[in-house]
């Protein structure tokens, strides 16, 4: 059975190349929230196995949307996706809890990679 | 530790951050060259606002972005709102690359603002172009990758604003 994942970005192409990544996955995208806000109200009806999490997005940041995803919902399995693959980010993202960091534009097999320790 | 870095350092990390980002991004190859933009042209603008105090402008042909979009939407039919969207994106994550790349070489945090369309081509004020990275593709469609730092003090005694910020850029 499919992965599901639920994908929170507000960049259209990043939400395109994402779907082209994991078409003929063993993941599908179960849903896409355009902001931090929107991924917090929509966790528990959608009950992802997984979300990426972009980090700069209009409204409240990834990084604090993954905070508050995981304590509401510990179970969470959250890879941050970004750009600011750099500086302390991934430190803050690993201290929160995240499972992982992406950067962009990336790979299929990096990003597979990712999911897959993400999930074990 | 060394926060500097040279004009060629600098531009190798944006020609090589400009080629994965267009290919990984929108299928497209571009290669430098002396390919004169044509007249209908639109240009995204971004602000380094933290650390190098830079911008950095990408003006292309109008028909490359709406390639580029086409190709990275999946749409055949590009409107303009999908053009000015794919421009910003793109310089989002072009610039993401830069800044991740100059932070490996300098340990300098840069962080960008929000990027700006334009139709036409446009020269940010109050700036200068540092260098020019010029491109082109298979269908003689062009780009032009502009550094701009603040314009040099009047007074040829005074610091420029990049040597002030603690000399990133000689």
């Amino acid at each position: 059975m499919s992965k599901r994942v639920m994908v929170v970005d507000d960049s259209r192409l990043v939400r395109v190349q994402l779907e082209d990544v994991l078409a003929g996955t063993d993941y599908e995208v179960a849903a896409y929230c355009r902001s931090g806000e929107d991924a917090i109200e929509q966790y528990a009806s959608v009950q992802p196995d997984l979300v990426t999490m972009d980090i700069i997005m209009q409204g409240m940041d990834g990084l604090d949307a993954a905070k508050i995803i995981l304590q509401n919902h510990p179970e969470a399995r959250i890879v941050m996706v970004s750009s600011l693959a750099y500086d302390d980010t991934f430190e803050r993202a690993k201290a929160i809890g995240a499972k992982g960091f992406v950067d962009k534009p990336f790979h299929q097999e990096q990003l597979l990679r990712v999911f897959e320790q993400a999930l074990a | 530790m060394n926060t500097a870095m040279t004009r060629e350092e600098l531009e190798k990390i944006l020609d090589q951050a400009l080629q994965d980002v267009t290919e990984r991004t929108a299928g497209v190859r571009l290669s430098q060259g002396e390919q004169p933009l044509g007249k209908d042209l639109c240009t995204v603008h971004i602000t380094f606002d933290k650390g190098f105090g830079t911008s950095l402008t990408l003006c292309a042909d109008t028909g490359l972005l709406v390639r580029m979009a086409r190709n990275s939407f999946h749409e055949e039919a590009v409107t303009p709102e999908d053009l000015e969207e794919f421009s910003k994106e793109y310089l989002n994550v072009l610039c993401g690359k830069i800044t991740g790349a100059m932070f490996r070489a300098t340990q300098v945090p840069a962080h960008f603002g929000t990027p700006v369309f334009y139709h036409g081509r446009y020269e940010p004020e109050g700036q200068e172009a540092q260098f020019i990275l010029t491109y082109s593709d298979e269908h003689s469609e062009g780009a032009q990758l502009i550094h701009h730092v603040p314009c040099a003090q009047e007074d040829a005694g005074a610091p420029k604003q990049t040597e002030q910020e603690g000399d990133l850029i000689r």
